[in-house]
């Protein structure tokens, strides 16, 4: 549970930790409507993430989590998610 | 595809991360100078275990060679094998985007896949628990991981694969992609990259009775010798552009070698005696197939374990094979100065061979002064040699044997 929402600075930090990629914040937050494929972000990369963030706030995300296609998608559900049990 | 004659395939590109040297013209240096760069093991977690000496790759660093995203998912052994391909096609002048990414492939050989990535996960699941563990995990350690890693980085989507197929797998590899060639793929990325030097690697590889645990680097790889006692392990590897030859002359670059042949045998794990039939049937097989007679042979690179029954063996295979002729021809193993870095063992002997030609000298057998079988074994100093066809040998110790002969560049095109 979470009071404050993950933001496109830690989805651009964990996409550097887990998948090795590197995106500017304020790119990412502009194209929040590309697909992660876009990015350079694969499937494996995105679950990386998903549990990243499950181990980091001690919350379970929803299955749907990982097929997100975009950041925008993505950092929907999982605030979303995150917040509801706050 | 050109049916006017038949497809061969030709060396163009070389590419070296290997314990003496990175990059082909530092591998040759090393290696016809005969050094030495056996030493003991450094890697952090290895300090009490058994063995003692290794062949370490260890001015290597993978963030100045490999994008962070390929990083993240590959264990080092892809690494080597990522950096050694983009060595090898930037040689062929094939780097950048292919212009016609079908007609590129890759086949790699691998011994026993990511073991350092692999223990870095295991541990998180024994000491944090199962959502700890990355998804690169699935991928990271299997043994197709590099072929499918150079594959994916290049953009190359001609025919891909595998070999797992012990040791001798990396001269396999060679033949695998010959073959595609010759049945018009216009180029192929080849060979092997190992990455046996992390602790949980290198604790499966102590219950090989094979294994030297001599702690004097100069004395605990010492094949053909009466002291020898075994092999050292060594990490890094070779891989190679090979394509159509009639291709590689209508882009103007220097055709390095042609593979003329190749055959191999299984004898079963640790049957060293077994060994001597296995090998000399890969090596009759692989001069047949290279439309070679025996005389030919000009250099022979040796398995060179170290066992003394499979030293014993290795000599008789090459006369048994070669007749009079095994007693009389140069034989060198290049290996004693690096290890054996398994699968890509017989790759880094095949691009000494290759180097050798080039260069018109047999390289000598670091650490070895004297030996104890009927052997012309090139020790001490490089030998000059007219040098246009050499051969190639490989044992694993799972039991499989192979032989591969390559000719020089320059005389293929008649």
């Amino acid at each position: 549970m979470i009071t404050t929402e993950v933001t496109y600075e830690e989805l651009a930090a964990l996409m550097k930790q887990a998948a090795g990629i590197t995106v500017d914040p304020q790119e990412l937050r502009q194209s929040a409507e590309s697909p992660f494929d876009a990015f350079g972000l694969d499937s494996l990369g995105l679950l990386g993430i998903v549990g990243e963030l499950e181990n980091r706030y001690g919350a379970s995300l929803p299955p749907d989590s990982e097929r997100c296609r975009t950041p925008r998608e993505f950092l929907n559900l999982v605030n979303s998610t995150l917040t509801a049990g706050a | 595809m050109n049916n006017r004659r038949p497809r061969r395939a030709a060396v163009t590109g070389i590419g070296v991360i290997a314990p003496n040297g990175m990059r082909t013209d530092a591998y040759w240096k090393s290696v016809s100078e005969g050094i030495s760069v056996l030493d003991s093991v450094t890697r952090e977690g290895c300090e009490q275990l058994p063995l003692r000496v290794a062949g370490e790759v260890r001015a290597f660093d993978p963030a100045a060679l490999i994008e962070d995203r390929f990083l993240v998912q590959t264990d080092r052994f892809s690494h080597f094998a990522m950096a050694g391909a983009a060595l090898a096609l930037d040689d062929a002048g094939l780097g950048g985007e292919p212009a016609e990414p079908f007609s590129i492939g890759v086949v790699t050989a691998a011994g026993s896949g990511g073991g350092e990535f692999g223990q870095r996960e295991l541990q998180k699941l024994w000491g944090r628990g199962s959502k700890f563990v990355g998804p690169y995990q699935s991928i990271a350690w299997f043994y197709a991981a590099s072929t499918g890693q150079i594959s994916i980085r290049g953009g190359f989507k001609g025919p891909c694969g595998v070999v797992a197929n012990d040791e001798a797998g990396g001269l396999d590899s060679l033949a695998h992609a010959a073959r595609a060639v010759e049945r018009g793929t216009d180029v192929m990325v080849v060979g092997a990259a190992e990455a046996p030097l992390a602790p949980y690697s290198m604790v499966c590889q102590l219950g090989y009775p094979e294994l030297s645990t001599l702690d004097d680097p100069a004395r605990a790889y010492r094949p053909f010798t009466e002291k020898a006692c075994g092999f050292v392990p060594a990490e890094g590897g070779a891989l190679l552009v090979v394509e159509d030859e009639s291709r590689a002359r209508d882009r103007g670059v220097p055709v390095r070698a042609t593979v003329a042949g190749h055959a191999a045998t299984f004898t079963g794990a640790s049957r060293w005696a077994e060994s001597r039939e296995g090998l000399a049937r890969a090596i009759r097989g692989a001069l047949d197939d290279a439309g070679c007679a025996p005389e030919e042979i000009d250099v022979v690179f040796a398995d060179a374990l170290g066992v003394p029954e499979a030293d014993r063996a290795e000599a008789l295979a090459i006369s048994d094979a070669l007749g009079a002729h095994g007693t009389r021809v140069p034989v060198t193993a290049p290996k004693t100065g690096i290890g054996r870095a398994y699968c890509a063992a017989p790759v880094l002997d095949t691009v000494a061979a290759v180097l050798a030609m080039e260069h018109g000298q047999v390289p000598p057998t670091p650490n070895v002064s004297d030996i104890c079988h009927d052997l012309d074994l090139v020790m001490s100093r490089a030998r000059p040699a007219e040098l246009r066809t050499a051969l190639v040998l490989s044992r694993g110790l799972m039991g499989s044997n192979a032989a591969l002969v390559v000719r020089r560049g320059d005389d293929s095109a008649r």
